[in-house]
């Protein structure tokens, strides 16, 4: 052994017992009195001897060890925490395995305390409320749909959310479900029997993605179809998109891209391809399958998802200037981006379903009968003399870092932009 | 010299190279142009296009028309409208070195020739082995007068200006708005989706992207021109101009949303001269801006 390491292992030695009993010899040298780890605090904290007759009572907590996550002198954090929010928790409990593939997102975060009660809880796991009460906090829309249901997933009824997904963290599936689909599903489901293949008329769906059809959390519709479904799925009529379920290539639509579909939307393909300004998604790539989902979905019009997310899938930018703008816009705020778009085309160059953006705006804000600034064609912008006065011109729909949708600071900024006479 | 000029003149050599740097085109601006010679307004116009004799040549998507001025040293003339029937929604404008011009219109992503006199030559449409459907959505000429277009179905596609297809290029996964392609040969394009841009050499058989995604620098890049060594980018949503070195790295920004003159409105198209005018097709402005980057 060389002398080094002979140094070194003993200091690790005589350091080994104040590591493992920390207040033994402070109490001594700082002359603490008997309890000053926890049982001291509750002189003063007396409503924390209600708090130790709850049902689930956090093991420091227990012990009366206050100071196994509190400074009792001072901290840098908040309720003189030892660190910073959940970064306490950490140093105990490791949630997360190795390798997520998704990771709750308040875990993510350290905001532990957004399900659980660090001290004590009526709830198993310290948990702030039981079960799918909890889980709603957040996903409300979820959870209250599940619940109104017409067609009920027995798990989500009788073992909730945890049934299928993790609560912290997963390795083994995306929005922390503990396998990936379809393996989740088939572990209750069975593939193998012939009514399953009767059910699927035909079609070897077995290893398809469950759920871009069927709805996990309930649904009103037959089969916990998603809530809109496509008639032809509807009515079984798989084989008028689908090669036969015979066929070698049975999955293979029959004709491709907006083809197809021009089977029976030709008249609105028609008149969405008449118009001068055809929205690039319409006509490239995967046509309209790039925001429509062709079998089942909780959107209406059989979108693929929420159109902040759809639309937000090239248009970022635009989504983010919303979520950072002072004012939000209603219809943008809530994935309404077809209240003022038309996502096939238009005639005008921002793609609005109006003639502009007067006319546009007027459909929900009766701004007539309360302003007197007059807008309309009649009203040169003295700005620009190819420009008239219209709602654009002192409002950014999508938002601004400043009130009121308006590109300035203030509106004294605004409006010395035409009124330069009262500039200062 | 005095003390402080001596401190300032330090700063000045100190801070010098590194403003230039940073900075390295600068937009200022001119003058406007809003209409046609019979007082016509521009409207909506969308793409532009301009040379080292003088042409100008604007894009009036919202009248369906190209208009063409002349530049002279004492400012823009008077536009002369051409409208064909065949023009519906002009997009883009590319001037060839023998004086015609080539449109692309976003009605049936058509490409349109038109000959130094202004008579429409006819559609440019791909000879050659090339599958699916060609609908250009941008495109570029180069000194060869080869068409280098945009495809929608994910490619860039060569074309010579008898219109036989000679190269075809794949495009990585995107939306891509633009392309461009320099004096070697090399092609950008341009992902508006990621804020990123992409680039071929000659002879490349595949894209690797040249930066990485710009989005804290870029909202919607709409367009990208390749000019005294540097990729000028148009950024449609975010109202103004990003200028980046042939490697991909960010060098400034230029103009900024607004109303008045030497401020843009969802711009589209952008051309310059050798002299260092650059014009600006300001969309939502309804005018073509032009600007000077000659120091």
């Amino acid at each position: 052994m060389s002398s080094s390491i002979g140094i070194l292992l003993a200091l690790s030695l005589a350091a080994a017992p104040a590591a493992g009993s920390r207040a033994a010899p402070a109490q001594g040298k700082l002359k603490l009195k008997p309890g000053a780890s926890g049982q001291v605090c509750l002189e003063c904290h007396s409503d924390f001897q209600k708090l130790l007759q709850k049902k689930f009572v956090h093991t420091p907590v227990r012990a009366k060890d206050c100071t196994g996550c509190h400074s009792p002198h001072a901290s840098e954090h908040g309720k003189l925490l030892a660190a910073e929010g959940g970064e306490v928790c950490l140093s105990c409990h490791s949630v997360t395995p190795a390798a997520a593939k998704s990771t709750h997102k308040p875990v993510a975060e350290n905001r532990c305390r957004e399900c659980h009660d660090p001290h004590a809880s009526d709830a198993q796991f310290n948990l702030v409320k039981a079960g799918n009460d909890l889980c709603g906090k957040c996903h409300a829309g979820i959870v209250t749909a599940a619940k109104d249901a017409k067609f009920k997933h027995r798990p989500v009824v009788s073992s909730g959310c945890t049934a299928c997904h993790e609560v912290h963290g997963s390795a083994k599936g995306a929005t922390l479900l503990k396998a990936d689909v379809p393996g989740l599903c088939t572990s209750c489901h069975k593939v193998d029997r012939p009514i399953f293949a009767q059910q699927h008329g035909g079609y070897a769906v077995g290893t398809a993605r469950c759920t871009s059809c069927h709805d996990p959390h309930g649904s009103n519709a037959r089969s916990m179809l998603r809530n809109n479904v496509h008639p032809p799925v509807a009515g079984g009529q798989c084989s008028k998109c689908h090669e036969p379920p015979g066929s070698p290539n049975k999955f293979k639509p029959r004709q491709a891209g907006m083809a197809l579909c021009r089977g029976c939307h030709n008249q609105v393909v028609n008149a969405m391809l008449d118009k001068s300004r055809v929205h690039r998604a319409v006509t490239e790539g995967d046509s309209c399958l790039n925001c429509h989902t062709p079998h089942a979905s909780s959107e209406p019009k059989l979108v693929k998802a929420n159109l902040v997310a759809v639309c937000g899938a090239c248009h970022g930018a635009t989504i983010a200037r919303q979520a950072r703008s002072e004012t939000p816009h209603a219809p943008m705020k809530d994935g309404r981006c077809a209240k003022c778009h038309d996502p096939h085309s238009s005639s005008s160059a921002l793609m609005f379903n109006a003639k502009d953006s007067v006319e546009l705006c007027g459909r929900c804000h009766d701004w007539q009968k309360h302003s007197t600034h007059p807008v309309g064609a009649k009203y040169k912008d003295p700005r620009n003399r190819n420009l008239t006065l219209e709602c654009v011109s002192c409002h950014r729909a999508h938002g601004t870092e400043f009130k009121h949708l308006i590109p300035y600071a203030t509106t004294t900024a605004l409006c010395t932009k035409c009124h330069e006479q009262f500039r200062r | 010299m005095s003390n402080a000029t001596k401190l300032l003149a330090l700063a000045a050599a100190a801070l010098g190279p590194v403003l230039v740097r940073a900075e390295p085109v600068v937009f200022t601006y001119t003058e406007a142009v809003y209409i046609d010679s019979k007082e016509g307004p521009l409207r909506s116009p969308e793409g532009v296009a301009c040379d080292d004799r003088g042409a100008l040549v604007v894009a009036d998507t919202g009248n369906s028309r190209l208009v063409t001025y002349a530049v002279r040293e004492d400012g823009v003339g008077a536009g002369t409208e051409l409208k064909v029937p065949q023009l519906v929604a002009p997009v883009r404008v590319q001037l060839d070195p023998q004086g015609g011009t080539v449109v692309l219109d976003r009605k049936g992503s058509r490409l349109l020739r038109f000959d130094a006199k202004g008579a429409y030559v006819g559609a440019v449409e791909p000879k050659g082995d090339l599958p699916g459907t060609f609908a250009p959505v941008a495109f570029k000429l180069d000194a060869d007068r080869n068409v280098w277009a945009l495809d929608g179905a994910g490619r860039v596609v060569v074309l010579d200006p008898a219109g036989a297809v000679t190269r075809t290029l794949a495009l990585p996964k995107g939306v891509f708005t633009d392309l461009a392609v320099d004096a070697a040969g090399t092609v950008y394009a341009v992902d508006a989706g990621q804020a990123m841009v992409w680039s071929a050499a000659k002879g490349a058989t595949a894209f690797t992207s040249l930066s990485k995604s710009l989005k804290d620098e870029m909202s919607f890049p709409a367009y990208l021109v390749v000019a005294k060594g540097k990729l000028l980018i148009v950024d449609q949503v975010g109202h103004g101009v990003v200028v980046l070195g042939t490697d991909g790295s960010f060098q400034g920004r230029q103009l900024s949303y607004g109303v008045s003159e030497g401020l843009l409105q969802y711009p589209g198209q952008l051309c310059l001269t050798e002299k260092g005018d650059v014009f600006v097709a300001d969309r939502n402005n309804n005018r073509v801006d032009r600007y000077t980057i000659a120091r």
